[in-house]
């Protein structure tokens, strides 16, 4: 058959569709031909249908909230198991794929993939209103809107989150569903009786440019390389070794310390009433330095903010502000609070040397706002696919930009 | 004796701190190492969360987590909804605990706003911040045996009595709000729903349910000898270590440094109920169980006195603020954190900008994310079966470090 052939190397496969491929069992035809197989098989047929009727087994596609309504429903009060329904972790063995929860664009691929792992016949139940339609996340960059754009969708259980008993309602729906196709109430999804189709699938492949005309061929190559691009991108990259501050023993809890900090050794006397002080992009990380010796001990908090050209409120120097936070420990614990402006394009030093955790935060910073940290020693994005176009938190990206082929 | 990737990695884990940056090319090249991709869709790993674990045999040599995977760009939208409209979508970033997502997002509204909240409201939000930790560390304690597998009579048994548990505490939450789960029942300067009539017994009786069955859950896990060979000393996390990544909470406390917001910086009702604060010395997957357990009492304690003591009054202003005019701010950044069952739950808000009713920037500083950055130091030199303890011990909600 054309799957057979080795791909020309250095070319990449066309987009395929197996739906087109011809394909028929060995034994379809022959076991056609036996007069009288099909009455003889009715009761097989009925006993088969009892048995998938009331052994629903989950594969439970939990990601958020409901997730935890899921657990809740499999756990004591509501008792799945009663109904045959018990979760199993591995879609090899499960027939329905309950989707509990908000499914991203980075999610979106691994879901589907975790869906053709699944044997026929299966279902699929979109629990909870992220899953039907992306709930208020459904116009943002990240958020996919509804599972039904990935697989088809059997049961749609509304809530946010349903409670366990819905779920139970949902699945005695599908129960219902599940009867009635079986015999013949219902279209089945093939042509072909769905256990002597062994290859085809049940629903047109995601990157299928047939599921949605209006996307064109360059968008769904364009997705097709943002996924398997993915995880290869995100290997660490060699960066300078970072040393370890060693730990200063604590001072004592003094009230207004870091003001006096601020003004005698850095020279910060002006203290704008709403807001932290401003502190030199090259003498903040000796600031952190000296707070740490003063008993500041953790770092939390590194947000930045974009200042757009349009508003003009602010200078270009004052494009972007990056806020730190310091806390100290234990008794009267406070927090310190300061901010360093950059014009685009600038870097600030990075913290890393100083706090270990400002290395996540500032590479959370960093993929969604773009501001760049000088030294760090492994400055990749964090929440994003490696290769996310555009910062997302920055006031020019639009919040319903699109990145999926499906938007 | 030869001196493997493995050896080597448990030995510096042991002399001092794993490098998380080490280049893969730093490992020896001979070493027959294999990478192990551990998510983001696996039972244990509490959400969506991946890890890439290399492994020397049977030990991870070198672990790179990745998150993101359920990143809902919670900052994004909040840019975009005014303050009133805010309560809800924080509902799900942790959404184990809702409560106290409300009572940070509302308690930074408030402070950059200047509104003032009833007495009343302040001892109810802390009555509910009590008893939602509770539920949290029920639900953490039954998914952490699950983690363990077989160390407790089949995993599930755990599970399923602790879910038991939990039920007891959203029926009470149910029974103010309406609902089981996103309850919605913060307002800025207030809350929505009152203690219904005959509340306290309720409340009483769900507790003292609640705190017999701990002790024995405590005596079925922490008296176990299975439990402890499964949890002593793995996973150490050094205190010093711990304070400088960020990790907060029962995370930090189980390392033996004794910091805790609710007596440290005190807000709602804490000023005027003492809290004692539970710590352990070990650091390790035994002592993270220890504190929760112990904060489970302290908790139940909390909710009984915040009961009790339950001040009359209104619970919000005169004109509640349900309305995007009321809420307007032209200027201002505030940062306020408040603990929550996972640690330091941080909220830092920017007034003004183009529309004075919607922030200008939010951000969410979440626990969950910090614990989780400690893997890549903690976890090189323990076996890829203690890597499961090892991440459900950190109780990490996804949603919250993604948000």
């Amino acid at each position: 058959m054309a799957m057979s052939e080795d791909p020309p190397k250095g070319k990449r496969l066309p987009l395929y569709d197996e739906s087109a491929l011809p394909y028929e069992h060995p034994l379809y035809k022959t076991l056609l031909s036996v007069p009288g197989l099909s009455v003889a098989v009715a009761p097989l047929d009925m006993i088969l249908q009892w048995g998938m009727t009331n052994a629903l087994w989950i594969f439970p596609m939990a990601t958020s909230c409901c997730g935890i309504e899921l657990m809740a429903a499999a756990a004591s009060r509501v008792d799945l198991d009663r109904m045959g329904t018990i979760v199993r972790a591995t879609p090899r063995q499960a027939d329905v794929m309950v989707v509990a929860g908000t499914i991203t664009v980075k999610m979106a691929p691994r879901v589907k993939r975790l869906w053709d792992q699944m044997p026929e016949p299966k279902w699929c139940i979109a629990m909870g209103s992220c899953a039907i339609s992306g709930d208020f996340y459904r116009d943002l960059y990240s958020v996919i809107p509804g599972i039904d754009t990935v697989l088809p969708v059997d049961v749609y259980i509304p809530g946010c989150p349903p409670n366990p008993e819905g779920l139970m309602h949902g699945l005695m729906r599908l129960q219902e569903k599940v009867k009635l196709a079986r015999e013949g109430g219902l279209p089945t999804r093939e042509e072909n009786p769905a256990l002597l189709d062994l290859t085809r699938p049940s629903v047109m492949r995601f990157k299928d440019p047939a599921r949605d005309p209006s996307v064109t061929l360059a968008q769904e190559e364009a997705a097709l390389h943002a996924t398997a691009q993915d995880s290869s991108d995100e290997r660490p990259v060699d960066g300078p070794a970072v040393t370890f501050a060693p730990a200063e023993a604590r001072a004592p809890d003094v009230d207004g310390e870091f003001e006096a900090i601020l003004a005698g050794e850095f020279g910060v006397t002006e203290l704008p009433k709403d807001a932290p002080p401003i502190v030199e992009a090259a003498r903040h990380v000796e600031l952190a330095r000296r707070l740490r010796a003063a008993g500041y001990r953790q770092l939390v908090l590194v947000a930045a903010t974009h200042y757009p050209e349009k508003t003009g409120a602010k200078a270009q120097a004052e494009r972007f502000e990056v806020t730190y936070g310091l806390r100290t420990i234990g008794a009267r614990s406070r927090v310190a609070l300061w901010r360093v402006c950059l014009a685009p394009g600038e870097s600030v030093d990075t913290l890393v040397g100083v706090y270990a955790g400002a290395d996540w935060q500032e590479r959370e910073q960093f993929d969604l706002l773009g501001v760049t940290f000088a030294g760090h020693p492994d400055l990749r994005r964090l929440m994003l696919s490696g290769d996310w176009q555009g910062h997302p938190l920055r006031k020019d990206y639009p919040a319903d930009k699109a990145c999926a082929p499906w938007r | 004796m030869e001196m493997t990737e493995a050896t080597l990695t448990m030995q510096s884990a042991k002399r001092g701190r794993v490098d998380p940056h080490r280049s893969m090319r730093a490992y020896d090249a001979d070493a027959d190492l294999m990478l192990l991709h551990f998510g983001p869709q696996h039972p244990s790993t509490h959400g969506v969360f991946r890890m890439d674990l290399h492994l020397d045999g049977e030990i991870i040599v070198k672990a790179t987590p990745y998150v993101g995977y359920l990143h809902r760009a919670v900052e994004k939208l909040c840019e975009r909804l005014t303050y009133v409209q805010q309560t809800p979508v924080v509902d799900k970033n942790d959404y184990v605990s809702p409560m106290t997502n409300e009572q940070a997002l509302t308690m930074a509204f408030e402070k950059l706003l200047g509104v003032e909240v009833p007495r009343r409201a302040r001892w109810m939000r802390t009555l509910f911040a009590e008893l939602q930790r509770v539920a949290s560390h029920l639900l953490w304690l039954g998914t952490f045996a699950l983690d363990l597998g077989g160390a407790l009579g089949g995993g599930s048994t755990l599970f399923l009595h602790c879910f038991r548990e939990r039920e007891l505490i959203l029926d009470l939450f149910e029974e103010v709000t309406g609902a089981r789960f996103h309850y919605n029942t913060h307002l800025i300067g207030g809350n929505r729903h009152d203690l219904p009539a005959g509340f306290a017994a309720k409340v009483h009786s769900a507790l003292a349910i609640v705190e017999s069955r701990i002790a024995e859950y405590e005596v079925l896990s922490l008296n176990n000898g299975i439990f402890q060979m499964r949890s002593r000393g793995v996973g150490v996390l050094d205190g010093e270590l711990a304070l400088e990544l960020g990790v907060t909470g029962p995370n930090l406390r189980a390392s033996g440094v004794d910091h805790d917001l609710r007596r440290d910086a005190p807000y709602g009702a804490y000023d005027e109920l003492a809290v004692n604060v539970v710590t352990a010395q070990g650091g390790d997957c035994y002592a993270r169980t220890q504190v929760r357990f112990g904060e489970l009492r302290e908790s139940i304690r909390l909710a009984r006195a915040a009961i009790d003591g339950m001040p009359e009054g209104p619970i919000c202003g005169h004109k509640p603020i349900r309305q995007p005019g009321q809420a307007k701010a032209t200027s201002g950044q505030v940062y306020v954190g408040i603990e929550t069952p996972r640690g330091e739950l941080g909220t830092f808000v920017i007034g003004g900008g183009d529309t004075p009713t919607c922030p200008y920037r939010l951000k969410i500083r979440p626990p969950s994310l910090h614990a989780l950055s400690a893997l890549p130091y903690i976890l090189p030199g323990a076996t890829v079966s203690d890597a499961v303890a090892i991440l459900g011990s950190l109780d990490p909600i996804m949603g919250e470090a993604d948000r």
